[in-house]
């Protein structure tokens, strides 16, 4: 298990490396530069040449990408913004942790509100319990986060004044964000749930456990559910990661200052480094979230566990 | 049973710590204390918030560049020698107490206000020459510098300015360059800006500042006109109009200006009397590239320009692209807000009103037949910048619309203005829509028109084959600033106007308006409200 582990982080490396690469190449490919922006169209060419010069914006692709890697390696430097002049790490971190703890939270509820649903809906299928999740879950997973959100601050914010409607002073202040985002992943994960068991429900080593007078509780609880989760977990990792990358239109919406916010304004900017910086930290969070969901995996399926442990032996 | 219970509890306690590391750390912009009602900081003093729709990225005026943040940088914290306010027609003496000018029109000597810096300081002349020698090395202001030839202390509080050549248009550079205190930033080094200080003689300070969430400004008791009524303001970013609105009516924003035009009704509603639409300093233009070689280049033919601003509908443009709000115009620049522009309503140049019918025989007057109309003729792309469903695309599409009209097609592009500026200044474009904003005095067109600005032209005048005498264009230009007779030099740019207009080149065809709101508490005269500079000074509470 400490292997797969091992093996798992180093893979980390390439990724990172890999995904710093093809930011790099596709900021060098994408019109504008940062001179233009700062200084803006009243000022001459060879101004804005000289300025982006001073930057080190107009080095070539290898070579800034090598600097990069080099003083992020070395200095666990990131750079300066182009444009707020602060260090970049300064600048993505506090954001990040916003965004890190939106999206757990998100994860969270859409898992504590999805998991359960699901797999009451396949236990008592072709029940109420099964029809009406099933549909409301239909139609919440057609909502994008952004209708929902609007929704939401138009009822709870505006009609009936529980909530405010931006900011992040206070735990109310992350209620409807946290909904916004949560929702539409709960149904999915509620309507993956319930394929994922109703799979599971059917398997031979099901019947067999009800054949052999197992307790219908042991039988959906310990038989078909741990089997059922394997998917399901991957599910949940992976919208923790997309809701990492993804949580920018609540973030927009709720005026948090999250990292995709972030990344998103200053695109329109070309400030490189923040753009580079933000992107890594995600890919690598999107990482480490994909390992976890690895270790998961192999805790839950035996398979894996007994793999690694023959390997080991 | 009891592994079950454990489970679950773990998973309640992460929960909990999760939801209690939110409460954790403002980076928001409320606080303890808001309410429907309003918001009060520590002390118990009324918090003005303000909606800001994107980050500020500096501190340092010479660093900001989004518009929205020119007023509170640029007014609020720091101060000019002049000000500027629309509202009374344009610039004012603000830090320079009195201007003698010398009679070649090259020296401007000048006396500075008892002012102090909100850090103590007293303002001095040395403030003065190292704020404008600072300012000199940065190229984003050689448009309203390169004409300084030196900047020198004369006594303590008083300075002087000489000239390379006479130029009246000074005022803009005097309004525009702002004054530090030399001690603050020179100490602060590469970090000023990054973060708050104290080194502007504005009527506010900057008290906290975080790119993430916003910044906190607080009255500065020593202002040299007298302190503050408002002591405390929070500007909050809320990028989403939609967000801002719901904000606004929860009474969780106080004052809101640049409102979004699309919910202006139930901004009305939500604010009683207390909203103004303002006619602002900010023209939507439709330039025409003559030098475009689309269609056999038929964008050449002057007839053919001329069809296109002819077809023009402006009120549907507004219409559509302003919610009706706008102003349309004829206009470069607003008569009302700059004294030296020429005025429409005074003749002497071409405006060309709404007349599809006159368009159409124009194009018959190129050569064009009855069926070429019919069938249509491209006229290339209209080309624009700014979001795909933004005013300036809404415009593009009317426009579009506007010429097939009269039997002309063309294509409409619309991407981010980091890919569509610099095709426009590059020439690389058949039909496109631009904006110009914020000026005060007609001077500003040289940016457009006069070679010496070459990279920044929407339209290249100055080439062997142009459409207009460009010499004559840039000798008007320099003579408009010969003299500061504002009669002699709005006759000059009657001329040199006329000359562009009759080359239906560039169409100026509508003024944004800027539509703000206040709360109830909030005392706001709205005859003093200025559409591009508003001065918190001038606010207070009920």
């Amino acid at each position: 298990m400490y292997k797969y582990v091992l093996k798992r982080v180093a893979f980390l490396i390439p990724t990172i490396l890999g995904v710093t690469f093809i930011i790099f190449a596709v900021m060098n490919i994408t019109p504008g530069n940062p001179g233009l922006a700062i200084l803006g169209p009243t000022v001459p060419q060879e101004d804005i040449d000289a300025y982006n010069h001073a930057l080190g914006y107009d080095l070539p692709l290898l070579q800034k990408y090598v600097n990069y890697v080099r003083d992020m390696v070395v200095d666990q430097d990131f750079g300066i913004s182009y444009f707020t002049k602060q260090p970049v790490f300064d600048e993505i971190w506090p954001r990040f942790q916003l965004t890190i703890k939106l999206s757990l939270l998100g994860v969270l509820l859409a898992a504590l509100i999805g998991v359960p649903l699901g797999i009451l809906a396949a236990v008592k299928q072709y029940s109420l319990l099964d029809t009406i999740p099933s549909i409301l879950s239909f139609f919440i997973a057609a909502i994008p986060g952004f209708v929902l959100g609007t929704l939401m601050l138009y009822v709870f914010s505006l009609k009936l004044g529980w909530l405010p409607s931006y900011g992040t002073g206070s735990f109310s202040h992350y209620i409807m964000p946290v909904l916004a985002i949560a929702i539409p992943p709960a149904a999915q994960n509620m309507r993956f749930t319930k394929s994922s068991m109703l799979e599971a429900i059917r398997q031979d080593y099901v019947r067999t456990a009800r054949a052999k007078g197992a307790p219908e509780r042991t039988v959906i609880w310990k038989h078909a559910l741990r089997n059922a989760l394997l998917p399901v977990v991957t599910q949940v990792g992976m919208s923790l990661g997309l809701l990492i990358c993804g949580s920018v239109v609540v973030e927009k919406l709720f005026s948090l200052p999250g990292i995709g916010s972030l990344i998103i304004d200053r695109i329109n900017f070309k400030d490189e480094p923040v753009i580079i910086g933000g992107t890594i930290l995600i890919s690598i969070c999107f990482t480490i979230v994909m390992l976890l969901v690895d270790i998961i995996y192999a805790f839950i399926d035996p398979r894996i566990r007994a793999k690694y442990s023959k390997s080991k032996g | 049973m009891k592994k079950k219970c454990l489970t679950l509890l773990a998973a309640v306690l992460a929960l909990a710590m999760l939801l209690a590391g939110c409460g954790s750390g403002n980076t928001g912009g409320t606080q303890d204390g808001t309410s429907s009602t309003g918001a009060t900081n520590a002390d118990g003093e009324r918090v003005l918030r303000i909606r800001k729709t994107a980050s500020l990225i500096s501190t340092d005026w010479e660093l900001v560049t989004d518009t929205a943040d020119l007023p509170i940088i640029w007014v609020q914290v720091f101060q000019g020698l002049y000000g500027i306010n629309e509202a009374e027609g344009g610039y004012y003496k603000e830090l320079a107490k009195e201007v003698d000018i010398s009679d070649d029109g090259l020296v401007y000597t000048i006396t500075l206000q008892d002012a102090t810096f909100q850090n103590g300081d007293p303002l001095k002349a040395s403030d003065v020459v190292f704020s404008y020698n600072r300012a000199m090395q940065n190229a984003r202001f050689n448009y309203v510098t390169n004409m300084i030839d030196k900047v020198e202390e004369v006594d303590e509080k008083t300075v002087r300015f000489t000239l390379k050549y006479p130029y009246s248009a000074i005022d803009h550079t005097f309004f525009t360059i702002k004054i530090s205190s030399e001690r603050e930033v020179t100490e602060a080094g590469d970090s000023f800006g990054t973060g708050p200080h104290t080194a502007g003689t504005g009527p506010y300070y900057i008290s906290e500042y975080d790119p993430a969430s916003g910044l906190t400004l607080k009255a500065y008791d020593g202002y040299w006109e007298g302190e503050p009524a408002i002591k405390e303001v929070q500007y909050i970013i809320i990028s989403e109009d939609s967000a801002a609105v719901i904000a606004f009516e929860n009474g969780e924003i106080d004052f809101m200006t640049d409102a979004p035009t699309a919910e202006w009704d139930a901004l009305v509603a939500a604010s009683g009397e207390n909203n103004a639409v303002l006619k602002g300093n900010n023209i939507r233009m439709l330039c025409i590239n003559y030098q475009s070689d689309v269609n056999n280049g038929i964008l050449g033919n002057p007839l053919v320009r001329q069809a296109i601003c002819y077809a023009v509908d402006k009120e549907s443009v507004n219409a559509v692209a302003a919610g009706g709000l706008g102003t349309p115009t004829a206009e470069y620049m607003p008569s009302d807000y700059v004294p030296t522009a020429p005025a429409a309503a005074e003749g002497g140049y071409e405006t060309f009103e709404y007349n599809p019918e006159k368009a159409r025989e124009l194009l018959l007057e190129a050569g064009f037949t009855e069926a070429d109309l019919e069938a249509g003729i491209s006229v290339g792309t209209l080309t624009t910048y700014g979001a795909a469903t933004g005013e300036k695309a809404k415009a593009a599409q009317v426009i579009q619309s506007n010429l097939k009209d009269v039997g002309l097609i063309c294509e409409v592009e619309v991407a981010d203005a980091s890919i569509i500026t610099p095709r426009l200044k590059a020439q690389d474009y058949d039909l496109g829509i631009y904006g110009d904003s914020g000026n005060f005095d007609f001077n500003n067109i040289r940016q457009q028109v006069h070679s010496e600005s070459e990279g920044t032209q929407v339209i290249k005048y100055r080439d062997e084959n142009s459409c207009v005498d460009w010499e004559r264009v840039e000798e008007l230009c320099d003579l408009g600033v010969g003299t500061t007779d504002v009669e002699q030099r709005k006759q000059y740019y009657t001329e040199l106007w006329s000359i562009i207009a009759e080359s239906a080149t560039i169409f100026p065809y509508l003024h944004m308006p800027v539509c703000v709101v206040w709360s109830d508490d909030l005392n706001i005269d709205k005859a003093q409200l200025c559409p591009t500079y508003y001065h918190l000074y001038d606010f207070s509470w009920q």
